[in-house]
């Protein structure tokens, strides 16, 4: 079976590149289409990832004839681009006395609640939507429920964007919490000031400890060009930062994960990423369940605590697992993700 | 049995909602005094119809929890914003006990349609003795968020979206459509005057139909969210000078829908009051299914319409109506009223007292969970230990309202208040911070 993967947000690139190494074992061959923008993203891939790509305007792809020698396209465009895809993808097929290729699309996140909703609206229509578990697919249900769309075809494929496979390294020698930050929860300097203080504060109560401030995003090379609105900008500013309150980068991340002897954060999807692995993971929850901060996702992970109650630090490292019910729900308990895709797939291809 | 009830709201919302559940509860079965707490810009029209339907009191929280009547109902049902809601459960049950006094089940519920947020709205009321929801919908979504999680036993009852007293459908309706405005949905100005642009093009190619549009406030009112530029100023932005069957109209929307054919909304609860007075509705679908609108709520209505594209008022009047499956999915239903509300609490009243709801759970953490007295005063020091004074202050005086003998949190949050910073800090290091 050959598939192509479309994105053209980082985000979307990693995730597709993660659902091709877990198609190929599913034997599918997945070629890239990488938008312009992410090229200087896709040298971070491996050689054979970015051997199997291609450089190409997602829209130009749509209505190219490289589509007619693929089975199906997954479709993981900004939200406001998927329906022009689609329609231009048709439209082409049309013109060519061709039927359309099978087209599938879905969240890149296991998102829950309004988020999922708004994240779910503009992929109805494609002839598949991948959904992580459960709890998306109930929620689809709901939305769908006597519309239009009642009828929409869908997959559950467990955490397919998750990086949750062992890369084999051991802990750091020295204990290390990684702060797992987001552009925008918080999103205002002032609030992001208010909680690098904190951090700050746990770092000088914990001499013992590394607190690694890890960006899920991705900062300008240039410090300069930092926003105040991240806590790298605020770690930059401290002239009395404590030496064991230390900055990742992003493309660290997966390596700064495994070596971690704990995980917090507020609503990253990297929380996950530890929980399936078994780290000890805090989520913050001195803001409370709101909505502007994902809260509804992790409230039902049993790993709720506030930053007041994480002191001191070693107190983590015996704390319980995630919720395995919840887990299950959101998507864990789904083995054989990309067989159910590629059974669903060939069906459509039929 | 007669119930006695109380129900205590503060905006206008909550009070169409403490109206609408009076007006559902049976007469007989329930008496029913409303409380509606003073707040500014309260529509006098509500408060007005609220005074002719039973008994009103206007009383403040703080004076409500002091007073001797509040023992002599059989239960209470609170209607306030989220964060009101969680700190009335917390400061009645506090009062109660200090006081020695029985505590009655509380229940809560929503004022209308969930359009988003449902999730934080359920994270705020956790811990009441019974949260009233509107039909399946609301709760399949709230099974899923509890489910696996130490709150799933949180119980819940279905009282569905019937506002109004029916009518019997009658033969002589105006040619005239009710458009039902929303003070943010749509949001942006430029939408806001495409809309009624819209509308105004609709008038004109239904010369033999009027049609009005229903501000939801009027401009000296005030609701829930924030008016930047109220309706009429649109009018005026959008069309110079409208059509002249097109206007804007301050009449109670009961008395709009019960004499016209057809009422259009984007995604107001309204919908639904003009169901109960046999008015046809119809949802915009101009703006497409968006989650900012609410209108993915109302996509298996069945009656979606492009205003822009509809040939005249007569073929909107003409198209088909809501889909039965689908209004009862969403709770407008005979089998979901007041009634079930009055069966649960006698339910209840079978049962020994309520007992105070564990709220702190281990890896748990819900909005409502905070408003312990002594966590509210650790917060607030940890809230001064980052300088962030406004939360320090919000907490105390929660923590005050809660316990307002308490000499050290009155000490404490004087010193927060004092403006000078030097005078501040040095009242805050001679005032007992909280210890535990």
């Amino acid at each position: 079976m050959k598939l192509a993967l479309i994105s053209d947000s980082p985000a979307a690139l990693q995730a597709c590149l993660h659902l091709a190494r877990q198609l190929h074992g599913a034997g599918v061959e997945v070629t890239q289409i990488v938008a312009p923008a992410l090229e200087a993203s896709l040298q971070a891939a491996a050689p054979a990832e970015r051997s199997r790509a291609l450089v190409m305007e997602p829209l130009a792809f749509a209505t190219s004839e490289l589509m007619d020698h693929l089975e199906a396209a997954g479709v993981f465009l900004d939200p406001p681009r998927l329906a022009a895809f689609r329609q231009g993808h048709q439209r082409a097929a049309s013109l060519r006395g061709q039927r359309g290729r099978p087209l599938f699309s879905g969240p890149l996140q296991p998102l829950v609640g309004d988020a999922l909703s708004a994240d779910l609206l503009p992929r109805l229509g494609y002839d598949l939507i991948c959904l992580h578990g459960q709890t998306q697919v109930e929620a689809l249900a709901w939305l769908v429920r006597g519309s239009a769309h009642a009828a929409q075809a869908h997959a559950a494929i467990g955490l397919w964007s998750l990086p949750s496979a062992p890369v084999g390294l051991a802990v750091s020698e020295r204990p290390q919490l990684l702060v797992l930050e987001q552009r925008a929860v918080p999103g205002s300097a002032r609030e992001k000031a208010l909680l690098y203080r904190r951090f700050q504060a746990l770092a000088l109560a914990s001499p013992g400890w590394t607190v690694r401030l890890q960006p899920d995003y991705p900062l300008p090379g240039d410090p300069q060009l930092w926003e105040e609105t991240t806590l790298a900008w605020h770690h930059r500013q401290d002239r009395q930062r404590p030496a064991n309150l230390q900055l990742g980068q992003l493309e660290d991340l997966p390596l700064s994960l495994m070596q971690a002897w704990a995980c917090l954060g507020i609503s990253s999807p990297w929380l996950l990423s530890a929980m399936v692995r078994g780290k000890p993971t805090v989520v913050l929850g001195d803001y409370g369940i709101r909505t502007e901060f994902d809260g509804p996702l992790f409230f039902g992970s049993g790993l709720m605590r506030r930053l007041a109650d994480c002191q001191p630090l070693e107190r983590l490292l015996t704390a319980p697992a995630a919720n395995a019910g919840w887990l299950a729900d959101l998507g864990w308990a789904i083995a054989d993700g990309p067989q159910r895709l590629r059974r669903q797939l060939e069906a459509l291809a039929r | 049995m007669t119930l006695k009830l109380l129900l205590v709201a503060d905006s206008d919302s909550q009070l169409l909602a403490a109206q609408a559940l009076a007006q559902g509860a049976g007469a007989g079965r329930a008496a029913i005094t409303v409380n509606a707490v003073p707040r500014e810009g309260t529509p006098a029209a509500v408060l007005e119809a609220l005074e002719r339907q039973g008994e009103l009191w206007r009383q403040s929280l703080r004076q409500l929890l002091n007073e001797p009547r509040l023992d002599g109902f059989d239960a209470i049902g609170v209607y306030l914003t989220g964060s009101k809601l969680a700190e009335f459960r917390s400061v009645y049950l506090a009062s109660r006990r200090q006081l020695g006094r029985p505590t009655r089940p509380l229940f809560c519920g929503f004022n209308g349609v969930v359009l988003e947020r449902f999730e934080e709205a359920i994270a705020w009321r956790l811990g009441y003795d019974l949260i009233c929801l509107n039909g399946p919908r609301d709760q399949a979504r709230l099974e899923l968020m509890l489910r696996h999680t130490p709150f799933a036993g949180q119980r819940s009852v279905l009282t569905g979206l019937n506002r109004q007293r029916g009518v019997e459908p009658q033969g002589g309706r105006l040619n005239r459509l009710v458009f039902a405005e929303q003070v943010v949905m749509p949001a942006e100005a430029a939408e806001r005057r495409r809309l009624v642009r819209s509308l105004a093009a609709l008038a004109r190619r239904s010369p033999d139909w009027e049609v009005l549009i229903k501000p939801r406030v009027a401009p000296h009112e005030s609701t829930f969210h924030t008016v930047e530029t109220h309706i009429d100023q649109t009018l005026v932005e959008a069309l110079g000078s409208p059509p002249a069957n097109l206007r804007i109209s301050y009449e109670p929307l009961a008395a709009l829908l019960a004499s016209s054919r057809v009422m259009a909304t984007v995604s107001s609860t309204a919908f639904f009051d003009a169901l109960d007075l046999g008015c046809k509705p119809v949802v915009l679908a101009d703006f497409g299914l968006r989650h900012d609108l609410g209108t993915p709520f109302f996509a298996g209505s069945g009656v979606l319409r492009q205003l822009e594209s509809a040939a005249d008022l007569e073929s909107l009047a003409a198209g088909p109506d809501p889909d039965p499956d689908w209004l009862e999915w969403v709770g407008y239903h005979p089998r979901f009223t007041a009634e079930n509300l009055l069966e649960a609490l006698e339910q209840l009243a079978t049962e020994a007292g309520p007992a105070e709801p564990v709220l702190q759970h281990p890896g748990y953490v819900i909005n409502a969970a905070e408003l312990a007295t002594n966590q509210l005063r650790r917060a607030a020091e940890a809230a001064l230990g980052r300088r962030d004074l406004e939360e320090a202050v919000r907490l105390l005086e929660i923590a005050q309202l809660q316990r307002p003998d308490h000499r050290n949190i009155a000490r404490r949050l004087a010193a927060m208040r004092i403006a000078n910073p030097i005078a501040r800090r040095l009242a805050l290091l001679v005032t007992p911070r909280f210890r535990a």
